[in-house]
């Protein structure tokens, strides 16, 4: 039982990390970012091919892909604050649902729509808490999905930058006739958000069921733990994506509810949506 | 206008002929292609069939309503799912029960997953729907189809079962589908989709649930899906879940959104493309995943822009339509001005007396007492009580800040803490909602521009009324008001007359109380004199009390027979116009301390 719950952790901090970065880009780019998983995916599978064909060290292969998913991810954030910086948040993000098919299609051309030989850049044991095995793998996206929150936290509350990234988000009109450059700044953020993002898959894609679909869809389970946080909350995105890795690792270890398992991040956002929503009635303030 | 009788009613027909005509005429076309082209090609044109029903359901629930809906083809996988079922169990009354039972089990699903999507708008909904689907289909690979196990084809219907009868079937039931939506879409339910997609507010404030048109848009929507996927069970006989993954709801998504499938002949078009792009490809001997990038890479410009395939070309053609009518009224005008005489003298030369205000025996049509509004510390309303007599037209007035749109807002029913009571004509409104109390008889327009554009002035003006009117009755309160003619398309109109339209479609509406929040925003010196001399004869004319908020005292003076002056949320005076404009102390809040009237 605990062993299930631990194996969900791993999964978990995943989940968490890309709960982070969506719940930064509402925040700060007022956009919920459908291909944010699919970028980082893509970025995985050439790092992959890098590896296997031309033979560059698994370090190296796992930077430069890594690196691609950022720039895919700034070219969305241009496209976005190029043509849609005056759109709601509502048409922004639709306009992601496109990248996201895209690359998930650009993969299967490019690299067919099985599963990748991700080499794993870290694995073995890390230690052993009552019998119970904690990987590698689970330390590290567990603590790189805290390590983010708080660096994001202290970027946005201490920093200069932070409050212009602030200002930006809040009123970006104001900002602007401010001299805050926001097209440099919010392409910035989705540069960020997307390295971020790729450096968690890679991180956990070897031992994840990691064909593209499956990659791509990690957006579902993200956006749930998100949600938890309202979109707003980092240290709630992280709890969210931590509780519903380990449910789910719960759930997998019973056979009898595990239809249940593939509804799990869809009935956690119901229930979300319905919770923070209740009291909320009219679409505009008056 | 005698001449004019016979017109309507010949174009009324023509009305309700012409969409029957289109769809006989397709499932004509259709036969003759069913003949005429090679199997080949008829086993596509039924994909293509299929597609274009569930892109009609897309184009309803995106086009229409505004909503993003990732799992169009999880519906269609419902109606398959729900087809095989009754196959293997041989459910009699054969295919075509079975495809409207998949239609209808599609539409309850839909209405489930919508339930959450009641308060839910927007991006939510989309991160709703994408989990759906994401789930149901890893779940539909694990339960499978019924009866692809043992290999147990599905029965066509009796009549269709070779290819070629197959798909002259799917294009009755695809004509069948297109003529319901059309239909729905002209009606109130259409209106309603579209009103939502503008405005909520909006579209409650005309006692329209909005809860009621998302969800049927959802339903409708799904069941479109769940018959498009019965119909592919029909056309593979033994349906597996790779035809219904996310990817393809997503693809199809981004089709529906520029193509523009909320127009009917987009749909079908969209349908056409979803086969034409994979199959030109493979012609080329190209992968045919690129033609999903090339949906979503057309897909971000379509968002992007803002615009898609079919509204495109339908902006052109109404550009030069609406260039011709202004040729012919520019000419009509012309006309008019040589033969002075035909021209009507202006109704009122010199402005009347306002009418008194009438005896305070009757039941007032509003009362209103201890009507308290606190946002935070804010009293924005402080004990506010008044009374508008039946029948007349009270001025609401005071300074900018006073409290006057929250007085609407919280008399409407869109802020529910209010304290106090409101009585409509003896009713007691209490908690009721902004939709219920629109239908008792409680009407309002806003300061904002809360008209949805993708409507004509007649489906708007018929939508708002919430009653059978007639043409002439329509006609008749558009002149009265100085609108443009029912035909017009509210896009084309500007948002000051749009909201002239507003105040015509609720005055037709017959409530007991009508609110107008500043209705002459947005006019000329000359309309906003004009509309003050048609306010003044509404009550009259329909029947019922009008509450004016009001900046120009001018027309403030000419229009209302008893006054309320607000300031900081408290009534500052209350009664007989000249009584309260003479009030030293609506003096001094009104016009300052040193300047006297």
């Amino acid at each position: 039982m605990l062993q299930g719950a631990l194996a969900g952790l791993a999964a978990g901090g995943l989940y968490a990390v890309l709960a982070v970065c969506l719940t930064l880009m509402s925040r700060l780019v007022r956009v919920v970012n459908f291909s944010q998983a699919a970028t980082g995916m893509f970025g995985g599978f050439v790092a992959v091919w890098l590896v296997t064909e031309t033979g560059v060290p698994i370090w190296l292969g796992s930077v430069l892909g890594v690196l691609l998913a950022g720039v895919l991810s700034g070219v969305i954030g241009w496209i976005a604050a190029t043509w849609l910086s005056e759109a709601d948040t509502t048409t922004r993000s639709a306009m992601t649902v496109g990248p996201l098919l895209l690359l998930i299609s650009l993969s299967f051309i490019l690299f067919g729509n099985k599963p990748q030989p991700f080499a794993s850049i870290i694995s073995g044991p890390a230690f052993t808490v009552g019998g119970v095995v904690i990987s590698q793998v689970t330390l590290v996206t567990v603590s790189l999905a805290i390590v983010v929150a708080v660096a994001v936290r202290i970027l946005l509350t201490r920093t200069a930058i932070g409050t212009r990234l602030r200002a930006l988000s809040e009123r970006p009109t104001t900002a602007e006739l401010l001299g805050i450059p926001s097209k440099p700044l919010s392409i910035a953020v989705w540069v960020v958000t997307g390295v971020i993002s790729a450096i968690a898959i890679v991180v956990v894609a070897p031992t994840q069921s990691n064909d593209a679909i499956s990659l791509a869809m990690l957006i579902v389970p993200a956006a749930a733990a998100a949600l938890l946080g309202g979109f707003k909350r980092l240290d709630l995105a992280v709890v969210g994506g931590l509780v519903l890795g380990v449910l789910s690792g719960l759930v997998a270890q019973i056979d009898e509810v595990s239809l249940i398992r593939n509804f799990l991040p869809f009935l956690f956002i119901v229930v979300l949506l319905l919770w923070t929503q209740r009291k909320e009635v009219w679409d505009a303030a008056r | 206008m005698p001449h004019a009788d016979s017109g309507p009613a010949r174009s009324r027909a023509l009305r309700l002929a012409w969409p029957l005509g289109v769809a006989v005429a397709g499932v004509v076309a259709g036969y003759l292609l069913s003949v005429g082209l090679s199997g080949y090609f008829v086993f596509l044109a039924v994909s293509a069939v299929t597609a274009a029903i569930a892109i009609l359901g897309l184009g309803i629930v995106t086009g229409s309503a505004g909503m993003i809906a990732l799992c169009q083809l999880t519906f269609a996988a419902v109606g398959a799912w729900v087809v095989s079922l009754f196959n293997v169990l041989e459910v009699p009354g054969g295919f075509v029960v079975w495809l409207i039972a998949g239609g209808l089990a599609a539409g309850v699903v839909g209405i489930l997953v919508g339930l959450p999507a009641l308060r839910l708008r927007g991006v939510n909904l989309a991160v709703v729907t994408l989990g759906f689907a994401a789930a149901f289909d890893v779940t539909l690979l694990q339960i499978q189809f019924p009866g692809s196990k043992d290999g147990i084809p599905v029965l066509r219907p009796e009549g269709f079962s070779t290819d070629r009868g197959y798909f002259f079937f799917s294009i009755i039931v695809l004509a069948v589908c297109g003529l319901v939506v059309f239909w729905l879409q002209r009606g109130r339910w259409g209106s309603s989709w579209k009103a939502v997609a503008f405005s909520e507010r909006g579209t409650a404030s005309v006692g329209q649930s909005v809860q009621q048109a998302k969800l049927t848009a959802f339903a409708v929507s799904a069941a479109l899906g769940g018959i498009s996927g019965g119909l592919l069970a029909g056309q593979v006989q033994l349906p597996f879940a790779s035809s219904f993954t996310p990817l393809q709801s997503l693809a199809l998504y981004v089709l529906a959104v520029m193509s523009g499938a909320y127009l009917i002949d987009m749909a079908i078009f969209g349908g056409i493309l979803w086969v034409l792009v994979p199959e030109l490809l493979k012609r080329w001997g190209v992968p045919q995943d690129w033609g999903f990038v090339i949906f979503g890479a057309l897909g971000v410009q379509a968002l992007t822009s803002g615009t898609n395939l079919g509204q495109g070309i339908r902006n052109l053609w109404w550009k030069r339509a609406d260039g011709r009518t202004a040729a012919a009224r520019e000419t009509a005008k012309a006309d008019a001005a040589a033969h002075p005489a035909a021209v009507e003298p202006p109704a009122e030369a010199s402005v009347p007396p306002v009418p008194a205000a009438p005896a305070a025996s009757g039941e007032p049509a509003l009362s209103v007492t201890g009507l308290t509004v606190q946002f935070g510390a804010l009293k924005a309303l402080d004990d506010v009580s008044l009374e508008v007599p039946a029948g007349s037209v009270m001025g609401l007035i005071g300074p900018n800040g006073a409290g006057k749109s929250t007085f609407v807002d919280a008399i409407s029913g869109f802020l529910p803490h209010a304290s106090g009571t409101v009585r409509l004509g003896g009713t007691a409104l209490g908690r009721m909602s902004p939709t219920k109390r629109a239908r008792l008889g409680l009407r309002r327009t806003f300061q904002q521009d809360r008209v949805p554009p993708a409507l004509t002035v007649d489906a708007y003006v018929r939508f708002v009324a919430r009653r059978r009117v007639t043409a002439d009755e329509v006609a008749e309160v558009l002149d009265f008001f100085g609108c443009p003619p029912a035909r017009t398309r509210l896009a084309g109109v500007d948002v000051g007359t749009r909201r002239l339209v507003e105040v015509a479609a609720n005055v037709l509406a017959k409530p007991r109380v009508l609110l107008l929040d500043e209705p002459a925003a947005g006019l000329s010196h000359e309309e906003h004199l004009e509309l003050g001399a048609r306010l003044r004869e509404v009550p009259a004319r329909y029947g019922m009390a009008i509450v004016l908020i009001e900046h120009d005292l001018d027309l403030v003076r000419t229009v209302c027979s008893t006054l309320t002056v607000l300031d900081f949320g408290r009534v500052l005076a209350s009664g007989p116009q000249d009584e309260v404009l003479a009030d030293p102390a609506v003096i001094k809040a009104y016009m300052g301390e040193t300047e006297m009237l």
